[in-house]
């Protein structure tokens, strides 16, 4: 399920079903210029596999929006606020919260979230619209759905 | 005296120049809402629109096989390519089978033989969904209705799907 509407009809009745939630971490940045096409390139990537996944498991799952945060900035702080959606997150019968992310920086700050961080070593450029990524994209939502399902 | 006249003739000039463009306003919102009125009986036809799966009749077995297809859709805001996928067999009788696989539960991805524990049977990882292989949901798991049915056709030999159809509570 996602933050829309019609799917939170349906959640609000059947609340004790859905027990997972993703929330995706998303750098952006604008001043490193050297790196903007690859951030710009993993948020895209990050976005599809998401929602591809929520699409499996959508009857267990809910896909936060997504979190944005300058890429530079210190991650520390932006785990306090992270732990401040997780509490407000936990007030609702949801059991599992994993974080995705392309994003090394958050491998070292595992510790300070609350939840499952899964760190994807990332893609760095392709082409969206070929039939390798639509590969890798279908054979990484296969894995990361057995992994969630692991924790069920 | 000329002045003023020219006034008027300025005045009706605008008066007709609005009366247009309201008009042409009126117009505006009025035909999309006319398509939208009609659009239902033109789409009629269209619904029934079959797609080419690009899987061989011959390559149809009992066993239930993924196939998965694309088709445009248009929802207002985007028009995308959506995915769909079908679990396509032959049941007992040799009657081609096409099964959407979407839970009838909560919507998640039901799979053939999704779970070891339950053989022959398709199988909902979200919150043990289990049905039959006739698509009947197994008493007593979440899902309340059976898998709906993807219309099917076989042309030149080819198998083309249309809609999924709910088959009401079972
Ligand atoms: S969504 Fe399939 S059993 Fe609940």
């Amino acid at each position: 399920m996602k933050w829309k509407k019609e799917d939170l009809n349906q959640y609000v009745q059947a609340k004790e079903y859905i027990d997972t939630v993703i929330i995706p971490l998303i750098p952006f940045q604008f001043t490193d210029e050297q790196n903007i096409e690859k951030n710009a390139f993993q948020s895209e990537v990050l976005s599809i596999l998401t929602n591809e996944i929520e699409k499996e498991l959508t009857g267990r799952v809910m896909l936060i929006p997504n979190y944005y945060y300058i890429k530079s900035s210190d991650l520390d702080d932006e785990s306090t606020i992270l732990r401040g959606w997780t509490e407000e997150i936990k007030k609702q019968p949801f059991k599992h919260v994993f974080f995705l992310t392309f994003d090394s920086g958050w491998k070292k700050r595992e510790g300070k979230l609350d939840g499952t961080l899964l760190w994807l070593p990332g893609v760095k450029s392709g082409d969206l619209h070929s039939a390798e990524m639509h590969t890798v994209i279908k054979d990484q939502v296969e894995q990361i759905g057995e992994l969630i399902r692991s924790y069920w | 005296m000329s002045e003023k006249k020219q006034q008027v003739t300025r005045r009706q000039f605008l008066n007709y120049t609005l009366t247009g463009v309201g008009g042409f306003m009126a117009a505006g919102m009025l035909i999309p809402m006319l398509r939208m009125a009609v659009d239902p009986v033109l789409q009629e036809s269209g619904a029934g629109d079959m797609v080419n799966v690009g899987l061989s009749v011959d390559d149809i077995t009992d066993e239930p096989q993924r196939v998965d297809w694309n088709v445009e859709q248009v929802d207002g805001w985007h028009e995308s390519e959506v995915n769909q996928t079908a679990w396509v067999f032959t049941d007992e009788n040799g009657d081609i089978q096409a099964f959407s696989p979407i839970c009838t539960h909560l919507g998640c991805f039901v799979s053939w033989e999704g779970s070891d524990d339950h053989p022959n049977e398709f199988f909902c990882p979200c919150h043990d969904g289990r049905y039959y292989k006739d698509g009947t949901n197994v008493p007593g798991t979440p899902p309340l209705a059976p898998l709906d049915v993807y219309e099917h056709e076989v042309r030149d030999g080819m198998l083309f799907l249309g809609q999924a159809k709910s088959r009401g509570e079972a």
